[in-house]
């Protein structure tokens, strides 16, 4: 509906007239005026005597003696991030605290942001070959797109750690090695079994004794 | 994707190589607590109550200093080989002005974010810490945050404008000419009554002078002329904009801040503050009395109503109080300083000059406060209970009761200005700054015929019935107050904020429509 504005009703220096539907104790202003204030007094008197409910998880604080202050105090306290949170990397370790890795680079071949830096090392006595000797995740690179997780074949890497990069003061600091992402609760899996650790001359040689590959 | 593994328990570690980097140790901070945390009611509560506590511990504390500063101050000057007989007003200068007035208008800095936070449901600043030792973890309620800002504005530059250069003394001048006159004001409100304090008289106040309430209005408007020189000296259009607008509002508004004192001029029959307060509950001759005979308080209206200027001029109480507010161009009266639209008149100051302006509105704001509840609250005066406390406290130490009822006094009125300055702070938050034209059509078409009205018909009562007639008519207002209040809360279904919305808009379509 476009109509040549009436100045006289979108004069703006006009107040509600008698044209408007406000009533007489709306168009007196002294009553709202009162209500107005009433309604912040009660949310200082509430906020100012209330107890705070600390759960961060509330947002909607309601209750008799709550205050209504929502602020999480940051620093000191987090709101823990959802459960599908892709934070920061880990090297996920087995129990004896050495990292579930097997160097594949199937990680760093999937990396978009080329972030991961392995270098391969060898056991000489174990089912499990390979490991890595080096493992380093720029943090100043990485997307965190969570390709490597989905990459791994070996659940070596997880985003589970409910964290973001720490901040740092210089750029080689952001440069992650191995004993900084090695961490958190170790993983093993069933198929794991047979080839956790066993050294290589007690498996039984023959293929049809290997646990399902993984 | 793999099964999920059986989870170690949350925060456990793992018996892994130690960590060698400073990074490791960084990363190693993950897998903390994970549950929130749970309210500690017990803590809330012993907090709440202590906090309280120690609050009035304090404000009585003051109370009793500040007899104990002029009384200190008169101990001096007694130690001085000459008798200059001004020992007292300095005594009370620097107990009034610069410790009472000072502090709060200081603590007001950190009351106006941390209040304003707590009506808007924020917490407030509380990052600021003291370096001090078994402080620096502390947040203290962010009452550090007042050192910063007064140590952020001192290191600030002194910048002066280009075009201001040319006028710079009066450029400096103009902060100077808004502070003074804000702290000079405080001069005559009575603070506490007159009573002897370790064996001096001693009254709280600066000058008992006859033209009490006219030095305020005098001062009040020199004001105006810090304002709009600043606004002008700054060479910014926007700092003139707002001079120009903080002149026309505060000529506008000083002449109901006078007309709606008339009414109580009438009453009290005096212009001075401290006949006005003391006029509003017992004097001293009917509390030594009570001492001794434990007579009731013989001062109440009917006997049983405080005569406080609330009860006889509540609609001058309402109307002098907003025009104070607009006075001193505190929310929703600052558009003078607006600062979503024009910077204000203070936009080119920076570093203590600027803070000057600030301290100076706050300082108004303590003395508005400390006027109104001396005028209309009953000044120092404890509704009821005076000659009790007075003969329950009598010989107390050796202590005179009128003493021991001073300090209470002067604490009532603490308590009396303290919730004055929180009204005002709640009028900021509650109303959106008023248009200039808005202000304008308030102040001379609103409040000017009302205030006229007002002393019309409270001199014709006082002609015709006298102070009890006055009483009666304040009963009147403040029941027709009341009344109009509850009634037209109950009328709220009608005033649905979505239908409200909804037909304003049709109401404006209607007149295009044919």
């Amino acid at each position: 509906m476009a109509q040549p504005p009436d100045t006289a009703a979108h004069d703006e220096r006009r107040s509600p007239g008698p044209e408007s539907d406000l009533s007489f104790g709306e168009r007196f202003y002294l009553r709202e005026a009162v209500k107005g204030m009433a309604v912040i007094a009660r949310h200082f008197w509430r906020n100012l005597l209330g107890y705070r409910d600390p759960n961060p998880e509330v947002l909607d604080r309601r209750g008799p003696g709550v205050n209504l202050v929502s602020t999480i105090n940051y620093p000191e306290e987090r709101k823990p991030y959802p459960p599908g949170y892709r934070g920061m990397h880990r090297l996920v370790p087995r129990t004896d605290g050495r990292p579930r890795c097997v160097a594949c680079y199937m990680c760093a071949t999937a990396c978009p942001a080329q972030c991961i830096y392995i270098e391969a090392g060898e056991y000489e006595d174990q089912a499990i070959e390979k490991y890595p000797v080096r493992f380093e995740i720029d943090e100043l690179r990485c997307i965190v797109c969570g390709f490597c997780v989905e990459a791994c074949p070996k659940d070596a890497i997880r985003m589970d750690t409910g964290t973001h990069a720490p901040s740092v003061l210089s750029r080689p600091l952001a440069v992650f090695d191995k004993e900084a992402l090695l961490k958190g609760p170790p993983v093993e899996h069933p198929s794991d079994v047979l080839t956790y650790r066993v050294p290589l001359r007690t498996v039984a040689r023959p293929d049809e004794d290997r646990g399902p590959t993984e | 994707m793999h099964p999920e593994p059986p989870s170690a328990p949350p925060g456990m570690r793992l018996p892994m190589p130690g960590v060698p980097t400073p990074l490791a140790r960084l990363a190693a901070k993950d897998f903390g607590s994970g549950g929130p945390a749970r309210p500690q009611f017990g803590a809330w509560l012993a907090g709440t109550v202590v906090g309280w506590g120690v609050f009035a511990g304090v404000l009585l504390f003051v109370s009793w200093l500040l007899y104990a500063i002029v009384r200190l101050c008169m101990a001096v000057g007694d130690l001085l080989p000459v008798s200059l007989g001004i020992s007292q007003p300095i005594g009370t200068i620097v107990a009034l002005i610069l410790v009472l007035i000072m502090v709060t208008a200081t603590l007001l800095t950190m009351a106006e974010r941390k209040w304003s936070a707590l009506m808007q449901d924020r917490v407030g600043p509380n990052r600021a810490r003291l370096p001090l030792p078994g402080l620096s973890e502390r947040p203290l309620k962010g009452i550090p945050h007042i050192l910063a800002d007064v140590l952020k504005m001192l290191f600030k530059e002194d910048f002066i404008p280009e075009g201001a250069s040319s006028n710079k003394f009066l450029f400096n001048l103009a902060p100077l000419l808004a502070f003074a006159p804000a702290f000079c004001l405080f001069a005559v409100v009575p603070v506490g009554p007159e009573v002897t304090f370790w064996g001096k008289r001693i009254a709280l106040q600066v000058a008992r002078v006859d033209w009490g309430i006219l030095y305020v209005f005098a001062l009040a408007s020199l004001a105006v002329f810090g304002t709009a020189l600043a606004g002008w000296t700054s060479n910014n259009k926007l700092a003139l904009l707002g001079g120009l607008r903080a002149s026309a509002q505060l000529v506008s508004y000083e002449v109901t801040l006078g007309l709606t004192l008339v009414g109580v001029f009438i009453v009290f029959g005096t212009l001075r503050l401290e006949v006005m307060v003391a006029q509003q509950g017992p004097t001293q001759a009917m509390l030594s009395s009570a001492i001794r005979t434990g007579a009731p308080d013989g001062s109440l209206v009917f006997g049983w109503l405080p005569g406080w200027g609330a009860l006889f001029q509540p609609l001058g109480m309402v109307l002098f109080l907003v025009a104070a507010m607009a006075e001193i161009k505190r929310a929703p009266f600052d558009t003078p300083e607006g600062e979503s639209e024009i910077i204000g008149y203070f936009l080119e100051y920076s570093g203590l000059k600027s803070g000057l302006f600030l301290i100076a509105e706050f300082a108004e704001v303590v003395v508005v406060s400390g006027i109104v509840a001396a005028i209309f609250l009953g000044g120092y005066h404890i509704p009821w209970i005076e000659p009790q406390i007075a003969r329950a406290f009598d010989g107390v130490f050796g202590i005179a009761g009128t003493t021991w009822l001073a300090v209470l006094q002067v604490f009532t009125f603490l308590v009396k200005m303290l919730l004055l300055i929180w009204v005002q702070m709640l009028a900021r938050w509650a109303f959106p700054r008023f248009r200039y034209d808005q202000i304008m059509r308030l102040g001379w078409k609103m409040m000017l015929p009302i205030s006229l009205i007002n002393v019309a018909v409270s001199a014709g009562i006082w002609l015709w019935a006298g102070r009890e007639g006055l009483a009666w008519m304040g009963i009147v207002e403040w029941a027709a107050l009341i009344f109009f209040l509850a009634l037209s809360a109950g009328a709220k279904a009608s005033a649905e904020p979505g239908s409200h919305s909804s037909t304003t808009t049709d109401a404006h379509a209607a007149p295009a429509a044919h």
